[in-house]
């Protein structure tokens, strides 16, 4: 096989069309480097603004081959995108969080990737470049085709950024997993929110939860439930009720039964609104003030 | 298999390699330079045991292929002690009976050394964060924990001296 840490984004995209489709796209590997490994690879970690975290005019963008140790730590990250911060925490152990790449856990499409999970709660969008020079911009939710297979074709296309509108005023996020260990741990069920709290009521909910779909998914009936309603305890009850029943989930091997999942799916969306509301109003009574 | 040159830093030295990218730095430690302090265990970033520094973080060696190493600088275990003279968390991993059958204390010292050198005064919990990724299945944890938290000191004293 052959390895190119790519230095330019040209000389990444003039190697995979010149591999026509042999070689493709890698970032931290930790992923890939355990399945079947193609003939070529083309590494983007060193690629200019690959890891880059910057905010403007309200939007955060991040580099694709930002590590989640990197993302975890970030002021920007855990004070904007608090879910962010929380997600990429949870995922794997030190060493793994020190290699692996956000964009790699979108383009690995693992239906309940941990990061992944709350960007979709964030409303992120990815940045995508193909050989031909075309770019296109996706909702991070549109690029899963089947359950562990991305819209993104690693031979030919390069997600390059993710954005975010930042958390401002009257917002907030929040990420949560139940898992058998906290480390190195497959979630059963992850969860993870974005809010805006106007007047002591609900606005704008995203709530995401997974593994139910092949992508993190959005419980839509829920969040159209809960647009003016005040977060309170006769609200995470509703929620409780309204999550499981909105769900429709298998009993895996690999995770547990239908019936706890499906149980858990309703705990754990309740906790993330409730941790995403608090946060909320922080910021309204901190900038309020 | 198509063979490339790898030039990178191992352990403070220059080092250069001829060899199959997709080869993983445990091999390359291990084989290629014949470093057999870093173990082999789990093979999937699981276990934790063939922790290594690369640019200064710790990572699991066997899930890095040789092809990423180009230009970057790795450390091992080997890199700690000064011929007799042993740093300070070999030593409090020895006082504080941190070890038992010895596999899993090099990964588990390179990531309390990675850890420590960004967090001289470490409370208990980060100290078990900073491990979570390294199983030991003799000792129990806590005199590992106990262990680092020790040699917490006497490391950031070294650093400064």
């Amino acid at each position: 096989m052959s390895y190119l840490v790519a230095t330019s984004l040209e000389e990444a995209l003039t190697y995979l069309r010149d591999s026509g489709g042999r070689a493709r796209v890698v970032a931290g590997a930790t992923d890939l480097y355990l399945k079947d490994l193609p003939h070529s690879l083309v590494d983007l970690s060193a690629l200019p603004g690959a890891s880059v975290i910057e905010e403007a005019d309200g939007l955060i963008t991040l580099g694709a081959c930002l590590t989640h140790a990197s993302a975890a730590s970030s002021i920007l990250i855990l004070s904007r995108a608090t879910a962010l911060a929380e997600g990429c925490m949870a995922i794997g152990s030190p060493q793994i969080r020190n290699i692996a790449t956000l964009g790699g856990n979108v383009v690995n499409a693992a239906p309940a990737a941990d990061a992944a999970v709350a960007l979709v709660a964030l409303g992120a969008s990815a940045v995508l470049v193909d050989t031909g020079g075309r770019s296109r911009e996706e909702a991070v939710e549109d690029l899963y085709v089947i359950f562990n297979r991305s819209a993104v074709d690693s031979t030919s296309e390069i997600l390059l950024k993710l954005t975010i509108k930042s958390c401002g005023t009257g917002e907030g996020s929040a990420f949560t997993r139940f898992a058998p260990r906290r480390a190195l741990s497959l979630p059963l069920v992850n969860a993870a929110a974005r809010v805006r709290i106007e007047n002591g009521c609900f606005r704008e909910v995203r709530l995401v939860v997974a593994p139910v779909k092949p992508a993190p998914t959005r419980l839509l009936q829920t969040e159209a439930m809960l647009e003016g309603m005040a977060p309170c305890e006769e609200t995470w009850r509703l929620v409780e009720r309204a999550a499981s029943e909105e769900v429709e989930v298998r009993s895996s091997l690999l995770r547990c039964s239908a019936r706890y999942r499906n149980h858990l799916v309703g705990v754990l969306a309740a906790r993330v609104l409730q941790a995403a509301s608090e946060r909320a109003r922080e910021e309204e009574g901190v900038d309020g003030r | 298999m198509k063979k490339q040159v790898i030039i990178f830093q191992l352990n403070g030295e220059p080092a250069e390699i001829h060899i199959d990218p997709a080869k993983s730095l445990l091999k390359v430690i291990r084989e290629e330079f014949g470093l057999y302090g870093t173990k082999a265990g789990c093979g999937k970033g699981e276990c934790g045991a063939c922790t290594v520094l690369l640019e200064g973080q710790a990572v699991n060696s066997c899930l890095i292929p040789a092809g990423k190493i180009n230009g970057c600088s790795v450390e091992t275990i080997e890199n700690l002690s000064r011929g007799e003279d042993i740093h300070p968390l070999q030593k409090a991993f020895a006082e504080k009976g941190a070890v038992q059958c010895g596999f899993c204390t090099p990964g588990m010292i390179m990531s309390a050394y990675a850890f420590l050198k960004s967090n001289p005064r470490p409370q208990p919990p980060e100290v078990r964060t900073a491990i979570s990724g390294n199983l030991c299945r003799c000792t129990g944890y806590k005199q590992i924990e106990a262990a680092i938290l020790a040699a917490a000191p006497e490391m950031d004293k070294e650093n400064k001296g």
